[in-house]
């Protein structure tokens, strides 16, 4: 029995519909199969392809660990998942969709801080007052502080925040946020603002590739297939 | 030492351990055995983020987030701490115990994630100089007793750099950018870059507010701060006030209307960090290079020359030891003297003992204020691999 190209699509919401319409564009018509018509796909006219529906964050693991081949999910997901993802995955190219910015967003109130720099200054001041560190409420736990490393910030704390993370401050739950944006309306109605060098990713779904798993030679003829597809002129996928 | 160590290194590592901890309480260190897992926000409090990078943490089923100890000094402050919540009574502790790092390339013999330190610490002592040159005298002592020769020496003295920067003429929060910064070499740089090029002036700071800002009047400025936030329709929203934004915008405001820093004076901070040279003859060389800006450096080196005496007096060849002014740089928490052992057979990237002095550190545990302290560890597994000859 030949191994199988193992794809791995979102699961639910509206990636999964998005992901659904792009694949569909390509001309990969994918269907749920197996009993209730559960977590399992085929692809029509790819016998050699078999589709897991997954969650997005499970799918950076999948391609992380090798169980699947290739996946479709955020940018942000994989490099939150991986540090040194360049070395792990191959990006096949941007979709198009599925477009958000992973920002640092702190209080429009702070008229003092702009930039990166004004925060680790102000983070020292409000140590001094409060008696504790800035804290940062994010999901995003290694991107931020890879970001923040980088960019010279140490005197803050991590709060995990795994939904409703732009209503922290207001809340009193955090100071600042590290979160996904696309048009800012949702930071601004909770009275927060991006850094001016604030932005650590621009994201959208991309089409991945594992590093980690086997690769014979019928499968890297099958992930060719696969990925001119979603080149052809016609479909509307974007190469970063 | 790995899984597959034979029962001859097992006992061969025990009874280093044992010969270590026996100079260590020979000379008067009592022997204390702290918890392996330890509260994690204690040490993210005290180092930061970053030591998730390079810990264990992990969450007990009852949602308490502790990790496995990282090094077993902040544990023996904890220790001391409970003993004497001032933190202000002399005493002095010795361990043997493993510590636990995360190694982001994989662990090898080289960079394991499980080894053993043997260490002393010593807290609340009035003499500073003369409690380095003693810990250092110990480290150095137990290292011969224990076979270990041909060692060499690297130093390094945090509190000449503080030193340094009180010693220039510039405003007190420009000094305290700078040394809050040395941790960091390239936010180092950019900060000495934004001070000698007036940059500090724009950062951060909205134009048209700058103007109005008295720096003698801090109520003044919250109201505009207020006023500001109201005509903008922001709420004030979180723990910040706005006297503490206003705070930061009147110190904006000062940097304006300051004189950038002189690029002779950050020529002489960039020639201070960079010098390397053998300790006998660093305090000649240090003095020379302040002498030639103007500056009087005297007050930090006197201390360190007598340092150098002490730890001669303690039967420690150090004339010839290696100074480095940046020496020290990439461990937050050292304040003063610190020091490194390195054994011939493993080279300068794998020292066998290291330590230094960190006066702020119970501080941060929960002391009321700054008490002496100075410790350092050997690197037991290493010890063992310079003694067989091998390279670790």
């Amino acid at each position: 029995m030949n191994a199988k190209l193992i794809l791995a699509l979102p699961s639910k919401g509206r990636l999964m519909e998005q992901c659904n319409a792009a694949l569909a564009k390509a001309g990969l018509a994918v269907t749920r199969s197996g009993p209730a018509r559960g977590y399992k796909g085929e692809i029509d006219g790819l016998p050699g392809v078999e589709v897991n529906f997954v969650s997005s964050s499970e799918i950076a693991q999948f391609l992380k660990t090798g169980a699947a081949h290739l996946g479709i999910t955020g940018e942000d997901l994989i490099r939150e998942v991986m540090a040194d993802a360049d070395e792990r995955v191959r990006f096949l190219g941007g979709l198009g969709f599925g477009r958000a910015d992973v920002v640092v967003a702190v209080p429009a109130c702070w008229l003092d801080v702009r930039r990166m720099a004004d925060l680790e200054q102000m983070s020292v001041l409000f140590r001094r007052v409060h008696g504790r560190r800035v804290r940062v409420a994010t999901k995003y736990m290694n991107l931020t502080r890879r970001f923040f490393a980088q960019m010279g910030v140490t005197g803050y704390r991590i709060v995990e925040s795994l939904g409703a993370t732009e209503g922290t401050p207001a809340a009193g739950l955090a100071e600042l946020i590290v979160d996904i944006t696309t048009t800012g309306a949702t930071l601004r109605a909770n009275g927060l603002k991006v850094l001016d060098d604030g932005v650590i990713l621009r994201s959208q779904a991309n089409l991945v590739a594992s590093g980690a798993a086997v690769w014979t030679p019928e499968l890297a003829a099958l992930e060719t297939q696969i990925t001119a597809r979603f080149n052809r002129p016609a479909s509307n996928a974007s190469n970063r | 030492m790995p899984p597959a160590a034979t029962t001859a290194d097992i006992e061969a590592l025990e009874a280093l351990a044992q010969r270590l901890m026996g100079a260590f309480t020979r000379a008067g260190y009592e022997r204390i055995v702290p918890a392996v897992i330890q509260p994690a926000g204690l040490f993210l409090d005290v180092i930061g983020e970053s030591l998730r990078a390079r810990t264990y943490v992990f969450t007990d089923p009852d949602g308490a987030e502790l990790c496995l100890r990282p090094d077993l000094t902040v544990p023996t402050c904890r220790l001391h701490l409970d003993r004497y919540p001032a933190g202000n009574v002399p005493a002095r502790y010795c361990y043997s115990g493993s510590a636990f790092r995360y190694q982001p390339a994989g662990a090898d013999r080289a960079h394991p994630r499980e080894f053993r330190q043997a260490g002393i610490e010593s807290f609340a002592a009035a003499d500073r100089e003369q409690d380095d040159a003693a810990v250092l005298g110990l480290i150095v002592g137990a290292l011969h007793e224990a076979g270990l020769d041909g060692l060499k020496l690297r130093i390094g003295d945090l509190g000449l750099f503080t030193a340094l920067i009180n010693a220039l003429a510039m405003p007190e929060r420009w000094r305290w950018r700078l040394k809050h910064q040395f941790w960091r070499p390239e936010a180092f740089r950019a900060e000495l870059a934004r001070l000698t090029s007036g940059a500090a002036r724009a950062t951060g700071m909205p134009r048209e507010f700058i103007d109005r800002l008295d720096p003698a009047d801090p109520g003044g400025a919250e109201v505009l701060v207020m006023e500001h936030l109201d005509k903008s329709g922001h709420e004030l929203i979180g723990a910040r006030t706005a006297a503490e934004i206003a705070q930061r915008l009147i110190a904006g405001a000062a940097d304006m209307h300051e004189k950038p820093l002189p690029a002779e004076t950050a020529a002489l901070i960039e020639s201070y960090v960079a010098v390397k040279a053998p300790a006998g003859s660093a305090v000649e060389r240090l003095s020379r290079l302040a002498r030639g800006h103007g500056v009087d450096l005297s007050a930090g080196l006197d201390a360190f020359q007598r340092r150098l005496d002490l730890i001669d007096k303690a039967g420690v060849a150090i004339a010839g030891a290696e100074f480095s002014a940046e020496f020290g740089r990439n461990l937050e928490y050292y304040t003063g003297f610190v020091f490194e052992v390195i054994a011939p057979a493993l080279g300068p990237k794998s020292p066998v003992a290291g330590g230094g002095r960190y006066d702020g550190l119970l501080a941060e545990v929960g002391a009321p204020g700054h008490v002496p302290a100075v410790g350092a560890s050997i690197h037991t597994e290493r010890l063992l691999a310079a003694l067989q000859g091998a390279a670790p």
